[in-house]
């Protein structure tokens, strides 16, 4: 109800383009370069600090551009004005569409000698058609993170699988009608793909010369119908995840369980530090029994993008930070990241668990066995699309008690329309 | 002689300049953040980011007529959304008038006491930013955090859907309401102060009380005043962005599409459709433009034949 001035929502779009943004880094051929670098984990500072110090010809300066769906967008808008920093952090769900954006350098020349430091599937996600647009920085394998205090009390026991799962679900809310094992809500996309994948589910694929989108194909709609049961009979929560009620419940220890990444122990802690010591971590839960493949939710890679004017020089501390052994010990101490490379998880096994979890000393051999069996993962250049979509057609059905698949069938249609009007070619009918 | 001359004939030329050095600044200003922008806006809805042939080729601007109209205008969600707004605008927007108009009213009658406070606690809401406000408030619905759902709970009655089903419109409403009517009270009480206290007076000598003196001469006296809140509340109507979008992480109940501004802030930034965004844009700032123009005239019309 407040006033403003008759034009101004036009006029928004417009300027923001314009105005947004800083300058990119420029330098004096002779004196020391300086490269601007967006990231978000907690500790980047640090890594920077330590860079800078050791290299007084490349110097760091670094902002914080919001997470990681934050980041990406303002990436974009800035790389529009011509403005965007040297070095971005960016979510493996994200590159796909920012390649096509023309934000990131093909960097193949610079970095293509660390190949080796990183599995064939870790590099698969920032490789397309043989070039490659980022150095992989950490990778979240899919894992159960819960409150094994509880779940002793309750007497129920950890599920290795989904059904398993949903047995649990029923035992802890029947031990304690105010608990409940876990809220899986639409925001959480990620997830939702993730256990998709494990499925057998391909959101998308590269078929020949052609896009092949599988959102709606019939291992994911299982997941669907599965979900929807489990949410319709009041096993799970669908409520968003980290408001202040669900903090509330985390802290109360009436949440029994986040199904994420090995990424969420920090998140836990940010929110309910004085839970510490009652968590642990074990794999996903399996479709089959007996299955060990997962696949990742999270993850980022450090892009050098096409508007610096120092693209050697910003590679060469993405190769730095990613993969030398000075690097990983910066992302495991101080970003709290489980890293990318073969060398920082090897390196990570003699680390301590997460203070979340200090009585897990196998936090990072578990970690280790899980991302061994990854299923690896293609992104579509839609990623965001697709999300947003998800959101609100699964958060539609979630309210109106109309079938979860039906939201699944409601993204894949949205996604090839929109990759069909975009120009790309897909095989979907 | 040419010394008394050439101030003479200068004057007149500066005269002339005079206006245009004082009006330069807003006019540059005004070109450059609202004609240049809004001339953009339209240039990009004529256009599309395409790609051509390989998997993940590069995207380029091509122009592509008004087919981003047609999407726009044939996009159910949009319309949708647009649905929703007239929802909480029904709400809203009499409330926050209404509500605007017996503040100034009551703060107007001789017998009111600690009018300065009153019209400063009524204000403040005002000055609070929409996000904080939308912040404060989200918290207050929040079940484990809203101190009116702990009452409820605590009488049995259980927890209020603030965030949930119609609920959630009245709970947008009242962020609005909550923040609007300090503002519309000020400009309404401001128009009663300039009525001139003769008219009281007779009144008062024909035997008039308050009340009779409030609806029968007040009210159509501020009429004007109120028009042109009523046209500033139906913009902030249309133009509803911030408190849908502060309360969103709080509830799954609002989509990424749940009123116009959304979905154009969800293509511009987060899907990476900026030339659809633009025009969207350019579908609500010209309908915006036609409801203002359309209503004032209604009023108008109106207004006139009243006195004649």
């Amino acid at each position: 109800m407040r006033m403003r001035p008759l034009v101004a929502c036009a006029a928004t779009v417009a300027s923001l383009a314009v105005l947004s943004g800083c300058g990119a880094a420029s330098a004096d051929p002779e004196g020391p370069v300086t490269l601007e670098y967006w990231a978000w984990p907690a500790g980047s500072k640090a890594v920077v600090d330590e860079w800078n110090a050791a290299n007084p010809d490349i110097q760091i300066k670094l902002s914080d551009a919001g997470g990681g769906d934050e980041s990406s967008q303002k990436l974009l808008t800035a790389s529009r004005a011509g403005n965007a920093p040297d070095l971005a952090l960016v979510e493996y769900t994200t590159l796909p569409s920012l390649i096509v954006a023309d934000v990131p350098l093909e960097i193949t020349d610079y970095v293509g000698d660390v190949q080796d430091a990183f599995t064939e599937g870790t590099w698969a996600q920032t490789t397309f058609d043989g070039a490659v647009f980022g150095v992989p920085q950490d990778v979240g394998p899919m894992a159960l993170v819960f409150r094994e205090d509880r779940f002793e009390e309750l007497g129920v026991p950890v599920p290795t699988t989904w059904e398993e799962f949903r047995e649990a679900a029923a035992a802890v809310q029947e031990a304690d009608p105010d608990t409940v094992i876990a809220s899986l809500p639409p925001t959480e996309f990620g997830f939702f793909a993730g256990v998709a994948t494990q499925a057998g589910g391909q959101w998308w694929s590269v078929d020949g010369e052609e896009w092949s989108v599988g959102i709606a194909d019939e291992a994911s709609l299982e997941v669907a119908d599965y979900f929807e049961e489990l949410a319709t009979e009041g096993l799970i929560q669908t409520e968003p995840l980290l408001t202040p009620e669900y903090n509330a419940m985390v802290n109360a220890g009436t949440m029994l369980s986040w199904p994420s990444a090995v990424w969420a122990p920090s998140v836990i802690e940010s929110v309910a530090p004085d839970t510490a010591g009652s968590w642990a971590m074990a794999p996903l839960p399996q479709w089959t029994p007996g299955d060990t493949a997962v696949a990742y939710q999270g993850g980022s890679a450090l892009v050098v993008t096409k508007n610096s004017e120092h693209p050697e020089e910003a590679a060469k501390f993405a190769t730095w930070l990613n993969a030398s052994e000075e690097g990983n010990t910066l992302l495991l101490d101080e970003q709290s990241l489980y890293p990318a490379s073969s060398l920082g998880q090897e390196m990570a096994e003699s680390n301590d668990p997460p203070t979340l979890m200090p009585q897990q000393d196998d936090f990072y051999a578990v970690s280790a066995d899980i991302s061994a069996q990854t299923v690896p993962v293609t992104w579509g250049p839609n990623v965001n699309l697709a999300k947003s979509v998800f959101e609100d057609e699964l958060g539609k059905a979630i309210r109106n008690g109309t079938p979860w698949r039906d939201a699944f069938v409601a993204t894949q249609d949205a996604v090839v329309a929109d990759m069909k009007e975009t120009g790309f070619a897909v095989s979907n009918g | 002689m040419s010394t008394t001359l050439q101030p003479a004939r200068r004057r007149p030329r500066r005269r002339q300049v005079a206006p245009y050095l004082f009006t330069a600044p807003a006019v540059i200003l005004y070109v450059a953040f609202m004609l240049v922008p809004v001339g953009y806006a339209v240039w990009l809805s004529t256009r599309a980011y395409r790609i051509e042939g390989a998997l993940l080729g590069r995207k380029t601007e091509v122009f592509v007529g008004l087919d981003n109209y047609v999407a726009v205008l044939t996009n159910p969600e949009f319309a949708a959304g647009f649905g929703r707004l007239a929802v909480y605008g029904v709400i809203a927007v009499p409330l926050t008038l209404g509500l605007a108009l017996l503040f100034a009213l009551v703060l107007d009658t001789p017998a009111a006491r600690l009018k300065r406070f009153g019209r400063t606690a009524i204000f403040i809401p005002y000055a609070v930013p929409g996000v904080v406000a939308a912040l404060l408030w989200g918290f207050m619905y929040l079940p484990s955090t809203s101190p009116f759902s702990y009452v409820t709970r605590a009488l049995g009655l259980g927890t209020i859907p603030f965030l949930d089903g119609p609920g959630l419109f009245g709970s947008l409403a009242n962020i609005a309401i909550w923040g609007g009517v300090g503002f519309n009270m000020i400009i309404i009480y401001t128009s009663l102060r300039s009525i001139p206290g003769e008219i009281y007076e007779s009144a008062r000598l024909d035997g008039a009380g308050e009340v009779q003196i409030a609806l029968r001469i007040k009210v159509p006296l501020v009429v004007p005043a109120l028009v042109l809140t009523g046209v500033f509340s139906l913009i902030g109507t249309l133009q509803l962005y911030s408190e849908p979008a502060t309360l969103q992480p709080m509830t799954s109940a609002i989509s990424n599409t749940w009123v116009p501004l959304m979905t154009i802030y969800r293509d511009a930034f987060g899907t990476d459709d900026l030339p659809q965004a633009a025009a969207a844009s350019t579908v609500l700032a010209v309908g915006t433009v036609l409801v203002s123009v359309v209503i004032l005239r209604i009023v108008n019309r109106k207004r006139m034949g009243v006195e004649r």
